[in-house]
């Protein structure tokens, strides 16, 4: 175990983790935000795929 | 003769679980018949409470072979033992799940992560309660509201309190409707409830392709302890969108899904003994579990209220509390306590955005915490 299995363990536990959570988040986040440039690489029409060529 | 009658019937007796029952199992039972009760009559959580309840009042029926070694309730709670089951409910619902909101609004994607903080309120109160860090950990996770997470990191952390938690867990989604509105009332004016959001763009079919591939290279590369439970959700989500293996995400979304909520339900259910769920323990994991969803509903809220700050264009702070990971049982509660103050603000879409991406945050939480614990 890393982290001491104290009080004190759990306050840290806490807060690395908080802290960690909303720093890999947001990078999620911001991947999502660059989805929209993936159009510049063309469209996907739904029919098209249903019918097996595209 | 009568002596063996009597024998007779002593060896019939013996056979029967009569001389173990006692009080403790009457009162499992009753709360497995309220379980029943509640799905049939109130509607909470009728796929999941039916079988737990059901399994329950078997689990508390002295001598039923079922949850013994040979039984088949045994082997259900193996596939919860052995981590099979949580992935493909993930997988299932990932092939019912329209990621749609949360690409086209990924501002809104770190409200996922906001709201998690009863998860560490419950984690601390836990530890000071007594509870090794490790069954801090377990509890704690309650906070995330996700059912599958929660049995996850629970069989890795403490798979002894596996009954607690679960029953915690689902049972606090399903009154979900009853704990969020009044702390959301309290954290916000009612100008801020009737903020009305614009709409959002629409995602084109590759970037909804993309975005499974793309979040499973994610979470496999810097999150392994929990990258079965998100990498199930995210081939389940990929065979939906392709549109090319429509059969398999159908057969993901309701065949499976429905036999792998009925193990589930079996396997919790029957976890329920008397001798193991009627402890002191216990009510401090349901207070504690309590605890959690409050104070990740404030502070999803509180969360909301501190990205208006810097943003030019206001949200509707009541999207946080949407960021507690209950798919989509906190979205639709954003949406009614919204409709209250403004009859026309339809918050349920952007509020799907945050709902789903609580469940990504509860799966880093949870894999920070298991890696922070030395868990793999």
């Amino acid at each position: 175990m890393i982290v001491p299995d104290t009080i004190e363990g759990a306050l840290l536990l806490s807060l690395i983790d908080f802290f960690l959570s909303i720093v890999m988040i947001s990078g999620i986040g911001i991947v999502l935000a660059l989805f929209p440039f993936l159009n510049r690489l063309g469209k996907l029409d739904d029919d098209a795929i249903r019918q097996g060529h595209h | 003769m009568l002596e063996q009658l009597l024998s007779f019937a002593q060896s019939l007796k013996n056979q029967t679980g009569l001389e173990q029952f006692w009080w403790g199992n009457a009162v499992m039972i009753a709360i497995g018949c309220t379980m029943i009760f509640l799905a049939v009559r109130k509607g909470y959580e009728p796929l999941l409470l039916v079988g737990i309840g059901f399994s329950c009042v078997i689990a508390n029926v002295p001598g039923s072979d079922l949850i013994l070694p040979g039984g088949l309730f045994h082997y259900a709670y193996q596939g919860v033992a052995l981590l099979v089951i949580p992935p493909l409910i993930f997988f299932g619902v990932g092939a019912m799940t329209d990621f749609g909101p949360m690409i086209a609004n990924p501002k809104l994607v770190v409200l996922g992560a906001a709201a998690h903080l009863g998860i560490f309120v419950a984690l601390i109160g836990a530890k000071c309660l007594g509870f090794t860090l490790n069954e801090a950990g377990a509890i704690g996770i309650i906070g995330g509201a996700d059912g599958p997470m929660a049995i996850f990191v629970t069989m890795k952390l403490a798979p002894h309190l596996l009954p607690q938690v679960s029953v915690a867990a689902y049972s606090y989604m399903a009154l979900m409707p009853l704990i969020q509105p009044p702390v959301m009332r309290l954290l916000t004016t009612r100008a801020e409830r009737q903020i009305v959001m614009p709409p959002s763009r629409k995602v084109s079919r590759l970037e909804r392709i993309a975005f499974p591939v793309v979040i499973g290279f994610i979470v496999n590369l810097f999150f392994p302890p929990v990258a079965p439970l998100i990498t199930m959700l995210m081939l389940g989500n990929l065979f939906r969108e392709v549109l090319v293996t429509d059969r398999l995400a159908k057969t993901a979304a309701n065949d499976l899904m429905n036999v792998i909520i009925i193990i589930l339900t079996c396997a919790i259910g029957s976890t329920m003994a008397a001798d193991r769920f009627l402890t002191v323990k216990t009510i401090e994991i349901v207070v504690l579990g309590l605890i959690a969803f409050l104070f990740g509903t404030a502070s999803g809220v509180i969360g909301a209220r501190i990205m208006n700050l810097f943003l030019k264009e206001k949200i509707n702070p009541l999207l946080g509390s949407a960021g507690i990971a209950s798919v989509p049982i906190a979205a639709r509660v954003s949406h009614i306590v919204a409709l209250r103050d403004n009859k026309e603000n339809y918050l349920i879409y952007h509020a799907m955005g945050p709902n789903l991406a609580g469940v990504f945050g509860t799966a880093i939480s949870g894999g920070i915490m298991l890696a922070l614990l030395g868990v793999k």
